[in-house]
C-alpha cells in the first residue's frame, strides 16, 4: 500500500495544500510525517488544507501522525483542515473523536 | 448425484467452521496482504461492503499492534468462518503488556502513539477479546455477525 501526496505553498492565501492519494498505513505513514516535517520545520509554517478526496483509507498510524502534525502546527497558532473525506474515511476520525480536533469540512 | 434437501442443510451445525491460518512476517508492507485476504473472504461470506470496510480496518489494526510489538517474529492470523459469523485472531509472540496498563485514550487530548488501534477495533467489531502477557505476547480475537448492519 502506498500513498502520494502533492503539496504546494499558496503564496498569498499564505497556507499549504496537500492532496493525499492512497493508503496511509505502518508502511506507508513514514512518507506522510516526513512531508509533514518538511512542512513545519520551513520558513512557512501555516495552516494546512488537506483534500482528502483520494484518501482511500488511514490507520491509527497515520491518525498519529495527523495528530503529532497538529500539535507542532497549535504551537504556532496555525491548524490542519481536512476537506471531502469518503464516508468510511470520516467514519474512522468520528469514532476516535478526531472529528473534533481536526477541521473537517465537506 | 444425490442433492441435499433443505431440511438436512439447515441441519448442519451451526458451530462447524472453516479455518484459513495464516503466518505473516512482522514486516509493515504484509499488512495489506491481510487486509485484501479478509476482504476476499468477508465478501464470499456475504457481508456488506460497509461491514467488510470495518473488518478490515479493525483486522489491520491488529496485525499493525502485532509488528509494532512483535519482536520481529512472524505473527499468525486465524479466520474461522461459521455460518453466521466470522471470528479472526490475530496472536503474536512479542512482548504482552500488562492488561491492566491497558488505558482507554483520552480522544479529547490524544497522544501521537498507540491506545487509538484498540479503540478502533472495538467500536468496529461486535465482540472483543485481548489477552496479553509479559513475554509471551499478545491475542486479539474478534467477531463480527453476519447480516446485524444489513
Amino acid at each position: 500500500m502506498s500513498v502520494f501526496i502533492d503539496s504546494s505553498f499558496d503564496e498569498t492565501k499564505k497556507k499549504w495544500n496537500l492532496k493525499l492519494k492512497g493508503e496511509i498505513d505502518i508502511y506507508s505513514s513514514n512518507v506522510f510525517k516526513e512531508q509533514l516535517q518538511k512542512i513545519y520545520s520551513s520558513e512557512n509554517v501555516e495552516d494546512i488544507y488537506i483534500d482528502a478526496s483520494e484518501l482511500e483509507y488511514i490507520d491509527s498510524t497515520g491518525l498519529g501522525v495527523l495528530i503529532g502534525g497538529l500539535k507542532r502546527l497549535k504551537q504556532k497558532d496555525k491548524d490542519i483542515y481536512i476537506y471531502n473525506t469518503k464516508p468510511h474515511v470520516k467514519k474512522i476520525f468520528n469514532i476516535t473523536g478526531l472529528d473534533k480536533i481536526f477541521k473537517l469540512e465537506g | 448425484m444425490q442433492s441435499i434437501n433443505s431440511e438436512e442443510y439447515n441441519n448442519i451445525d451451526i458451530n462447524t467452521c472453516d479455518s484459513i491460518c495464516m503466518a505473516i512476517p512482522s514486516k509493515p508492507e504484509y499488512v495489506g496482504v491481510v487486509r485484501l485476504t479478509v476482504s476476499a473472504i468477508a465478501n464470499r461470506m456475504g457481508f456488506n461492503i460497509e461491514e467488510i470496510e470495518d473488518i478490515k480496518v479493525a483486522v489491520a489494526e491488529a496485525c499493525t499492534n502485532a509488528i509494532k510489538h512483535g519482536l520481529n517474529q512472524d505473527f499468525r492470523v486465524n479466520f474461522d468462518i461459521f455460518e453466521d459469523k466470522m471470528a479472526i485472531r490475530i496472536k503474536d509472540e512479542g512482548k504482552g503488556y500488562k492488561m491492566d496498563e491497558l488505558n482507554e485514550p483520552d480522544l479529547l487530548n490524544p497522544r501521537e502513539e498507540g491506545g487509538l488501534g484498540i479503540f478502533i477495533i472495538k467500536s468496529l467489531m461486535d465482540e472483543v477479546h485481548l489477552t496479553s502477557n509479559v513475554g509471551l505476547g499478545t491475542e486479539i480475537k474478534m467477531i463480527k455477525f453476519l447480516g446485524e448492519g444489513n
